[in-house]
């Protein structure tokens, strides 16, 4: 549809795939911030993997500029030791990012099999398993994690991710159930089943490619759910600050330097927030992109 | 209100289009139709051939992405409906043409009783007298063999199927509307219910002198009930003339073959004979030439090229160039 | 009237079994905190020169069980204590006991709660019919735009700005606490004035946070309604704009009372955040604080506490859908 594309004089064989990202590059080209999207993911994923590496370890500090107000130097200030909160946003971006995808892996894997065994097998297997799901999903998530964290400091990303994870799989455990139901309405499963395929094969050949990008999508919520839940942890300040993360910067802002009460220390404060804020806007983005791709009936309108 | 006038409705050359990814495409193409007042016209035809989209024309009710692109819809006491929009058109609509949906099972709103929509109804078209219009209502549906009182006092998930589609017809008719479109009014329903509907609907039409326009795909209701019966094909009306005419001596070869196609309760299944192809839709039907050619069995050169013109002779009206050579040679005007 | 009361009971059912999932946690967690606090205060009492019977009973008032008993007998003791509302003392605020101090805490908390809901699903489901009617225009886009990023965004992010805004910034409000305290207590003007005053942002902040989601949900419940087969039948039928748009919104609000007992669990775990950032003393406050003075009881009593009111705001929201939808309340397929 473009005005600028040359006319197409033989028209080449494509391949499936190529077709594939023919069609992300129409949806990403028709919304031009579905572009900004990807590319403000890209760039936190870049600070996540090289964020540490673009700064000493530990970071400089400026005992004469405490609570030091924006400036070319530092452009969102410096912290209550002097140190620049730009680097302390980025280098802090590994920790959000790994303890995120930790938990968006494991709340999957456990959101998956759970709906997947469910909707497959229904009968008493479906009974006792949504059941379970209803639980985990009325339970009051926080004021639990708070009171877990009394005995249990899960600092760690990994730690993290499996108290987040296993705190948070029931939405996709029951849409994934219905997704595999809704399969099963239309034959898939009794077909495979008459052709005589084994339950494995099916479960792995047939319903999860179909499912995949369903799970992608939710897998992506999934992280922006977990970078809220553990900045917010910290944030409260019920678990010991052993690495330097978002959730940090804000309970020192707040609590420490009264960002709340004084000017001085609201650039500490807004940073971090401002980080965060940019990080959804850009999976919102992405997530508005991959719905498109994978849902034809939007992509008819 | 109770003044008694069957108008009458001239379509004229109605061009609806809807707009897809191919552009607009016609739904209907230059269609003429016109009902005398105090008949029961049918208008008979395949899915997709543009007769549920030419009803809702006569209410200026096409949806988007459907327009009416040209042409005018007159009826007599309202002018051009094509022209009217706002308050006028909504007052027409319900009050001085009543309208039977297609899906009459889904028409009612889930949350409310039939008898507070039915007050919504008369409120919304500033009834006077409520408690008269219950009662009319009240007996409509006693005459359709319901309890009209129950009825009232019921949700639309109370209600089987073949009352929700009465309770339909007694929301179109209990304005006094004296043009009324049916469209389907009978599919889904058995063929005892069926039968009692449509004499309900012809006693109604004849007692209160109305003009009734009934949409279909059934031969047999188009057979029973109508006074003159139009055949649509592609977005066109091919045949239009007096029921008992167009299903006696059919002249266009669509009609014949709509015919032929019917198994007959008496006689052999092999007479029945399928008609071959399928229709065309938006996307396939061919831009110039006559629509049915891929199909017909009389298909000439010129029908590839030229999309034949509807030609009106006494009451009946045919659109095929295979008619006129055969019946009579062009320009000859008169034919008794 | 049947139907209703089998869906009462199989809430009733699975809210109790919720609560009992609840407080086992929470005993297990108390039992199991890293230097047994329990056993600890039992210590700290004999040391003090109690006697050790005395001690044990003292000690079993904070908790609801005696520090000395298997842990058997000591979870009965407290699942005893919980069904005769006996939540224990609390240490932070001795001689206090911890429903006492939960009671006060409540009200603070379901005012605001229930009057940002009330303000933010106006708000939304207003908007959400707007953004569904204008779906292409751009206004409509950007509605959709923001109701995804404010749904997004966590409720900590939007206090932390309305607080950076309105009382740092631009300072017209005042930044915690729910009262000036030189104001006497009491129906008169400057002390409502007062609360008012400093409910505003937390207020505020709980509509903005669960707005988004509202226009996102009725937008798409508003789109459904009117691919419906009887909105277009009403509209053959010249139904005023009035009456068409009632049948819409009815229709259109239905299924959203579903989410609304999902949200209020949502907003009793985003109350934690907002009453730490404005110390507003509500029940969320009151768990951080529990758990920052070791107050165990209060924490247990506290998590309890939150959980039930989510049982009951789950089972209010049920009912009220049942007398909604008349298809419910028959009892009919729905």
């Amino acid at each position: 549809m473009t005005v600028t594309q040359a006319p197409q004089v033989l028209p080449a064989p494509v391949s499936p795939r190529r077709n594939f990202w023919r069609g992300v590059a129409r949806v990403l080209r028709r919304k031009p911030s579905r572009m900004a999207g990807v590319a403000i993911v890209g760039l936190f994923a870049f600070l996540g993997v090289a964020g540490p590496l673009l700064y000493p370890n530990p970071l400089p500090r400026d005992d004469n500029a405490l609570y030091a107000a924006p400036s070319w130097a530092h452009p969102f200030g410096t912290d209550f030791e002097g140190t620049d909160v730009l680097a302390l946003v980025v280098t802090g971006t590994r920790y959000v990012l790994l303890a995120g995808l930790a938990t968006a892996v494991i709340t999957v894997a456990l959101g998956t099999t759970i709906g997947l065994l469910a909707g497959f097998h229904r009968g008493r297997w479906d009974t006792v398993l949504m059941r379970l799901t209803d639980l985990q999903l009325t339970i009051p998530g926080l004021p639990l994690l708070l009171v877990l964290s009394t005995v249990w400091k899960f600092t760690s990303p990994i730690e993290m991710g499996v108290v987040l994870g296993v705190l948070g799989w029931g939405g996709i455990a029951r849409a994934v159930r219905s997704q595999t139901l809704s399969l099963r309405e239309r034959g898939f499963i009794e077909a495979a089943r008459g052709l005589g395929l084994p339950t494995r094969h099916i479960i792995g050949r047939e319903l999860l490619p179909s499912m995949a990008p369903y799970i992608a999508m939710n897998m992506l919520i999934a992280v922006t759910g977990a970078i809220y839940a553990q900045v917010g942890l910290f944030f409260l300040g019920v678990l010991p600050f052993d690495a330097n993360n978002w959730g940090v910067m804000l309970n020192l802002a707040v609590f420490g330097g009264g960002a709340l009460t004084s000017a001085a220390a609201l650039p500490y404060l807004l940073a971090p927030l401002l980080a965060i804020l940019l990080l959804t806007l850009g999976i919102v983005l992405v997530v508005d992109a991959m719905d498109e791709i994978f849902n034809p009936r939007l992509r008819e309108e | 209100m109770t003044e008694s006038f069957a108008p009458g409705v001239r379509v004229r050359d109605l061009t609806v289009v809807y707009k897809t990814p191919a552009g607009e495409l016609p739904a209907l193409a230059g269609v003429g139709l016109t009902l005398a007042p105090g008949t029961i016209t049918g208008i008979v035809g395949e899915s997709g051939s543009g007769k549920s989209t030419l009803a809702l024309s006569l209410l200026n009710a096409v949806q988007p992405p459907g327009r009416i692109k040209e042409g005018s819809v007159e009826i007599d006491g309202l002018g051009d409906v094509v022209k009217l929009d706002g308050e006028d058109l909504r007052q027409v609509r319900g009050r001085k043409v009543g309208y039977v949906f297609q899906a009459a099972q889904n028409s009612l709103n889930p949350l409310k009783t039939v008898g507070k929509q039915l007050l919504d109804l008369g409120r919304s078209h500033d009834v006077a007298d409520l408690q008269a219009l219950v009662r009319d209502a009240r007996e409509l549906l006693g005459r359709m063999g319901l309890d009209g009182a129950r009825v009232l006092d019921s949700h639309q998930h109370e209600l089987s199927g073949g009352m929700r589609q009465r309770v339909g017809i007694m929301l179109a008719l209990v304005l006094n509307a004296h043009l009324v479109v049916l469209d389907e009014p009978t599919t889904a329903l058995d063929m005892i219910t069926q039968a009692t509907i449509l004499r309900i609907v012809r006693d109604v039409h004849h007692e209160r002198g109305l003009t009734t326009l009934i949409i279909t795909h059934d031969m047999g209701v188009a057979a029973e009930v109508t006074d003159s019966l139009a055949v649509m094909y592609g977005g066109r009306v091919v045949e239009h003339g007096p029921t008992t005419e167009v299903l006696g001596a059919p002249q266009h070869p669509y009609t014949q073959g709509l015919i032929r196609a019917i198994p007959r309760l008496s006689g052999d299944i092999d007479e029945a004979r399928a008609l071959p192809g399928r229709p065309p839709t938006l996307g396939t039907m061919p831009r110039e030439g006559c629509v049915f050619r891929e199909r017909c069995p009389l298909r000439m050169d010129v029908c590839d090229t030229v999309d034949p013109a509807p030609v009106t002779r006494g009451e009946r009206t045919v659109a095929c160039h295979a008619v006129g050579h055969q019946v009579s040679p062009p320009r000859r005007k008169e034919y008794a | 009237m049947n139907t209703v009361a089998r869906r009462l009971s199989g809430h009733l059912a699975r809210g109790t079994a919720m609560i009992w999932v609840v407080t086992t946690i929470s005993f297990l967690i108390i039992r199991n905190i890293p230097g047994d606090p329990v056993r600890g205060q039992y210590e700290k009492l004999i040391e003090q020169g109690m006697a050790p019977d005395q001690a044990e009973r003292a000690t079993a008032a904070l908790y609801g069980f005696l520090p000395t008993g298997s842990l058997w007998s000591q979870y009965t003791d407290y699942l005893n204590g919980l069904i005769h509302f006996d939540l224990g003392q609390s240490l932070s605020t001795p001689g206090t006991g911890v429903a006492t101090l939960i009671g006060s805490a409540a009200k603070w908390t379901v005012l605001p709660v229930l009057g940002g809901t009330l303000l933010s699903f106006l708000l939304g489901v207003t908007l959400g019919v707007y953004a569904a009617i204008k779906r292409s225009g751009r206004l409509g886009d950007a509605l959709a735009i923001s109701g995804s990023l404010l749904h997004g965004v966590p409720q900590y992010v939007i206090g932390l700005l309305v607080t950076a805004i309105f009382t740092t910034l631009w300072p017209i409000l005042p930044a915690g606490g729910p009262v000036d305290i030189e104001f006497d207590p009491g129906f008169n003007a400057p002390y409502i004035a007062s609360l008012v005053q400093h409910a505003t942002l937390p207020v505020l902040t709980y509509a903005l946070a669960s707005y988004g989601g509202w226009i996102l949900a009725m937008k798409s419940s508003v789109a459904t309604v009117l691919g419906d087969d009887f909105i277009l039948a009403a509209e053959l039928r010249g139904l005023k704009r009035g009456v068409l748009f009632r049948y819409i919104a009815r229709n259109a609000i239905l299924p959203l009372f579903t989410i609304l007992a999902l949200s209020l669990g949502m907003l009793f775990g985003g109350a934690i955040f907002i009453e730490t950032i404005f110390n507003y003393p509500g029940l969320g406050l009151l768990l951080v604080n529990s758990i920052g003075a070791r107050d165990y009881a209060l924490m247990g009593g506290t998590f309890l506490v939150i959980t039930v009111a989510i049982v009951v705001a789950n089972i209010a929201a049920d009912l009220l859908y049942a007398v909604i939808d008349p298809r419910v309340r028959a009892g009919g397929a729905a």
